[in-house]
C-alpha cells in the first residue's frame, strides 16, 4: 500500500520548472498494483466477501428494515408499521411456544451431545492403528446429517409401526406412540437425532486431547492418582477451552434447528415440536407474512446473542488456561 | 501442529462447502442444458418461421401428471412449431413458493396453474374474457356452468378450468361388511359416518375413519357450514369473500366434538398416526388400516387401482349431511384451472395454449382427466369413453358416474369454491385446536370459537 501511495504521489508531482516526472508505463504500474500485498490479499478474500455482502449482510439489513414494516411475501406495496410486528409477537401463543421448546431443545440436545462427543473422543484416544477407522465411522452420521434423507428414516423408526416400537414390543410388550398423544414426547427423538450426530464436536475434542501432555498424567499416576481423578482434574480442565468452543458452536446451532422439525413433526403435535426456525419459515413462506417473520428472526438473534453472552461471561469461572497459571 | 490442525479444518469446510455448492450448480446446469437442447433442436426445425415465440409454463403435481403434461406440451410444439414452450413442474408447496418469489419479481409464467387460492395472486392473473371474446379461447363446447366454476366473485373469467371435480369419502367395501356397518347411501349423515368408523374400529381394529389431514377445514369448515340452514344460507366465507358467512361460530362446534370423540377413541388417527399421512398414496385407507377418508374424487381412480392390486375394492360415497333431508354441502367445482399472467408478453399466445389444453381431443385423451373431469363436451366424452375394462378403467368409471350424481344435487346459486389470502394459517390452527380438544386442553365449543376469530381476523 505505502509503495503505491508513494507511487501516485509521484506521477502527480509538478516540479515547479514546469516539468512533470516521469510516467512509469502502464504495464509497470499495472504489475505493481497486482503484486501490492493489500490487492494480492483483498482478490483472495473476494469470494467471502462477496458472499458475505450478498448472502449475510445484505438480506440481514433488509429483513430488518422489513420488520418493521406490513410487508407480504411477494407484495408489491409495503407499508411503515412501527413497533406493531414486535407488538403482536408479544401476543402470539405460538411463537411463546415455539421459544420454550427450542430452549427445551437446546438445554436436552447439547450438553447431552456434547457428553457423548467426548466420552467417544476419550475411549479413540488409544493407541490403536484402528482408531482413525473408527474416528471416521463415528463421524458419518454427522456428515450426513442435516439431510432430508436421514431425518426421513428417523421418522420411519419412531413411528407407529417403526423399528423401534417392532423392539419395543418384543421386550415389553407394548408400544411408544412417540408423536401422539399429548405430543410431550414428540421432542426426544429430535433430540436423540441430534445427540447421534455427535462427529464434529469428537473430531475436535479428539483433536484438543491429544494436545494434552502426556507428562501431566504420568506425573499424577506417580502421585496415585486413579483414572477419574485424572480425567476430571486433568483432562477436563486442560480441554475446558475447547469445550467452551463446542459449547458455543452447537448451542447456536441447536437455536437453528430446522430440518428435524419440519420433516418428521412439521411442528406438531400441538406445536410441541414447533422451532423456532421452523416457525419463522412457516410464517414467512406458508403464511406470507414476511415482515412478521423477520422481526421473529431478530428477535431470535438477540436471544441467541444474549445466551452467547451469558457463556462466555460465566466461562471465566470454568475455562481453564494454561498461561493464566 | 495446532496450525496444521486449524489449516486442515478450514481445508474440510471449503471443501465441504465447495461441494454443496457445486451439487447446486450441477443440479442447475444440467436443467438448463435440457431446455437448452430442446429449444435448439425446436430452432433448427423451424429456421423458416420468423415470429418465434417461447411461453413458460409451470404447474404442480405428481409424477403421472408431469410425464402426461409434458408429452401434451411435445404435441403442442409439433404442431405450432413457433411456439416453444418452457416448462417447469413442482410439488403443491415448491410451486406456491417459487410463485411467490416470481410475483415479487413481476417474472410469472407466461401460463401457470391455480387453484381456489388464487385470489392471493390475482394481481398477476389476465382475465380471459377479452380472449374469449375475440375467439382466441374457444369456449363453444364448454358449458356455461363450467366457465363460472373459474369466475372470480365480480364475474371475471381468471382462467379455464382443468377440469371439475368435487369431494367424497372413499371407503373399503369389505371392511364395512367385516364390521356389518351398511353401506352408505346419498343420503348418510355425520352421526352415521360417525357410527360406521366406531364399529369399523371395534370389529377390525383398524381405523375406522382416516384422518383428513388438511382436508379437515373442506370438510368441518366449509362443508359442514354450507349443510346447515336453507340452501345458501350460509358459508363459512360469503359469497364476496370479504367477511364471514355465518355468525353463529356453535355452528363448527358439533363437527369438531365428533372428530376428537373418534381419536379419542382411537377410531380415527390421533396427531402421530396422522403424521404418517403424507400424500393420498399413503392414506390409512390405501394401506388398508383405515375404512374410509376424504379425498377430492379426481384422486379415486389412482387408489382404486392401488387397492385393486391388493384385492381390495374402493367405493365412492357423497360427503355425509348434517341433517338427512338438508343440503349436500357438495358441488362440482374446479379441480385447478390454467391462466395467464399479467406479465407474460405473448398473452394471446398463450391464451391460444390453454384454449388448445381444455377443447384439443387428442390433448385430452393423453391427459385422461388426470387433473379432472374435462370440461369440453367432446373431451369428457371421449375421455369417459376412454375407459378401459381393468382396474384404473373401473376407478374412472366411479368417478364419472359420481361426478354426474354430484351435479344433480341441488346447489345455491352462488358458492364461494375460493378461499381468501391467509386461509392455511387458519386451517394449520382449527387442527390444532382438535387436537386440544382432544386431549382436554379445550371444549369443542372453545375451539369453534377461537376457529371463528382466526378466520374473521383474515378480514381485518
Amino acid at each position: 500500500m505505502t509503495d503505491a501511495k508513494k507511487n501516485s504521489k509521484v506521477n502527480k508531482l509538478k516540479y515547479p520548472d514546469g516539468k512533470t516526472t516521469v510516467k512509469r508505463p502502464f504495464g509497470e504500474r499495472l504489475r505493481r498494483f497486482i503484486n501490492n500485498d493489500n490487492t494480492v490479499g483483498y482478490v483472495f478474500a473476494m469470494p467471502f466477501i462477496l458472499g458475505f455482502l450478498g448472502f449475510s449482510l445484505i438480506p440481514m439489513i433488509t429483513s430488518l428494515v422489513y420488520s418493521f414494516t406490513d410487508m407480504t411475501f411477494g407484495a408489491k406495496e409495503i407499508h411503515f408499521a412501527g413497533l406493531r410486528n414486535f407488538i403482536a409477537l408479544s401476543r402470539d401463543d405460538i411463537f411463546a411456544k415455539s421459544v420454550w421448546v427450542t430452549f427445551k431443545y437446546v438445554i436436552l440436545s447439547v450438553p447431552l451431545k456434547l457428553t457423548f462427543a467426548l466420552l467417544v473422543a476419550f475411549l479413540l484416544t488409544r493407541k490403536s492403528r484402528m482408531v482413525t477407522l473408527y474416528r471416521s465411522l463415528y463421524y458419518i452420521p454427522s456428515l450426513v446429517g442435516g439431510s432430508v434423507a436421514v431425518a426421513l428414516v428417523w421418522k420411519q423408526i419412531f413411528a407407529r409401526k417403526g423399528l423401534f416400537n417392532t423392539v419395543w414390543m418384543d421386550l415389553f410388550d407394548k408400544t411408544v406412540n412417540w408423536f401422539g398423544g399429548n405430543g410431550k414426547l414428540a421432542i426426544f427423538p429430535l433430540i436423540l437425532m441430534s445427540v447421534w450426530q455427535f462427529g464434529s464436536s469428537m473430531i475436535i475434542f479428539a483433536a484438543g486431547l491429544k494436545e494434552i501432555p502426556e507428562s501431566y498424567y504420568e506425573a499424577a499416576m506417580i502421585d496415585g492418582a486413579n483414572g477419574f481423578q485424572r480425567f476430571f482434574k486433568i483432562t477436563l480442565p486442560c480441554l475446558s477451552p475447547i469445550i467452551l468452543y463446542n459449547l458455543i458452536m452447537q448451542t447456536i446451532s441447536a437455536f437453528m434447528v430446522f430440518t428435524q422439525a419440519q420433516i418428521i413433526t412439521q411442528g406438531g403435535p400441538q406445536n410441541e415440536t414447533m422451532m423456532y426456525a421452523l416457525y419463522v419459515y412457516n410464517t414467512a413462506i406458508k403464511y406470507s407474512k414476511m415482515a412478521y417473520a423477520c422481526a421473529m428472526s431478530w428477535v431470535m438473534l438477540v436471544i441467541m446473542v444474549i445466551i452467547t453472552l451469558i457463556i462466555f461471561k460465566t466461562s471465566k469461572k470454568w475455562v481453564f488456561s494454561e498461561a493464566d497459571s | 501442529m495446532k496450525k496444521k490442525l486449524v489449516a486442515l479444518l478450514m481445508a474440510a469446510t471449503l471443501v465441504l462447502s465447495l461441494a454443496a455448492c457445486g451439487g447446486k450448480e450441477d443440479t442447475t446446469a444440467n436443467t438448463d442444458t435440457k431446455t437448452n437442447t430442446s429449444s435448439t433442436t425446436k430452432s433448427n426445425e423451424t429456421k423458416k418461421n420468423d415470429e418465434k415465440i417461447t411461453l413458460r409454463m409451470a404447474w404442480w403435481g405428481s409424477q403421472n401428471r408431469h410425464d402426461k403434461t409434458v408429452a401434451v406440451i411435445e404435441m403442442y410444439e409439433k404442431s405450432h412449431p413457433n411456439v416453444d414452450i418452457e416448462y417447469e413442474f413442482f410439488s403443491f408447496d415448491d410451486y406456491f413458493t417459487k410463485l411467490k418469489t416470481l410475483v415479487a419479481s413481476d417474472n410469472v409464467w407466461d401460463v401457470f396453474q391455480l387453484g381456489g387460492n388464487f385470489p392471493d395472486y390475482v394481481s398477476k392473473i389476465e382475465y380471459l374474457d377479452a380472449y374469449v371474446k375475440d375467439g382466441t379461447i374457444d369456449t363453444s363446447k364448454i358449458p356455461d356452468a363450467y366457465l363460472n366454476i373459474t369466475r372470480d366473485t365480480d364475474g371475471n373469467l381468471v382462467g379455464l378450468s382443468n377440469g371439475l371435480n368435487t369431494y367424497g369419502i372413499a371407503y373399503d367395501v369389505d371392511m364395512f361388511k367385516k364390521a356389518g356397518v351398511a353401506e352408505p347411501t346419498g343420503t348418510w349423515t355425520w352421526d352415521d359416518y360417525a357410527d360406521a368408523a366406531r364399529k369399523i374400529h371395534k370389529a377390525t381394529g383398524h381405523f375406522g375413519t382416516s384422518s383428513f389431514t388438511s382436508s379437515e377445514f373442506a370438510a368441518g369448515c366449509s362443508t359442514y357450514v354450507g349443510q346447515q340452514g336453507k340452501l345458501g344460507e350460509f358459508g363459512f366465507f360469503n359469497i364476496g369473500l370479504t367477511g364471514m358467512g355465518f355468525k353463529d361460530p356453535q355452528m363448527l362446534t358439533p363437527y369438531i366434538q365428533m372428530r376428537a370423540d373418534l381419536i379419542k377413541e382411537g377410531a380415527s388417527p390421533d396427531a402421530g398416526a396422522e403424521m404418517e399421512i403424507t400424500n393420498i398414496e399413503n392414506d390409512f385407507l390405501v394401506t388398508g388400516e383405515a375404512g374410509m377418508t376424504w379425498v377430492a374424487v379426481n384422486q379415486f381412480p389412482t387408489i382404486y387401482k392401488v387397492c385393486a392390486d391388493q384385492g381390495r375394492t374402493l367405493a365412492l360415497a357423497t360427503l355425509p349431511r348434517v341433517t338427512k333431508n338438508g343440503n349436500a354441502g357438495s358441488h362440482i367445482q374446479s379441480s385447478q384451472m390454467l391462466c395467464v399472467s399479467k406479465d407474460s408478453k405473448n398473452k394471446k399466445a398463450a391464451a391460444e395454449f390453454i384454449s388448445w389444453f381444455q377443447n384439443d381431443v387428442e390433448c385430452n385423451k393423453i391427459l385422461d382427466g388426470e387433473r379432472g373431469i374435462p370440461i369440453n363436451d367432446d373431451c369428457r366424452a371421449a375421455v369417459s369413453g376412454n375407459t378401459k375394462n381393468d382396474a384404473e378403467g373401473n376407478g374412472k368409471k366411479i368417478m364419472f358416474d359420481y361426478v354426474t350424481l354430484v351435479g344433480t344435487f341441488p346447489t345455491p346459486e352462488k358458492v364461494n369454491v375460493t378461499s381468501p389470502a391467509g386461509q392455511d394459517e387458519v386451517v394449520d390452527l382449527y387442527r390444532g385446536y382438535i387436537q386440544k380438544v382432544v386431549s382436554g386442553e379445550m371444549t369443542a365449543s372453545e375451539a369453534a370459537k377461537l376457529t371463528y376469530e382466526a378466520a374473521e381476523k383474515l378480514f381485518k
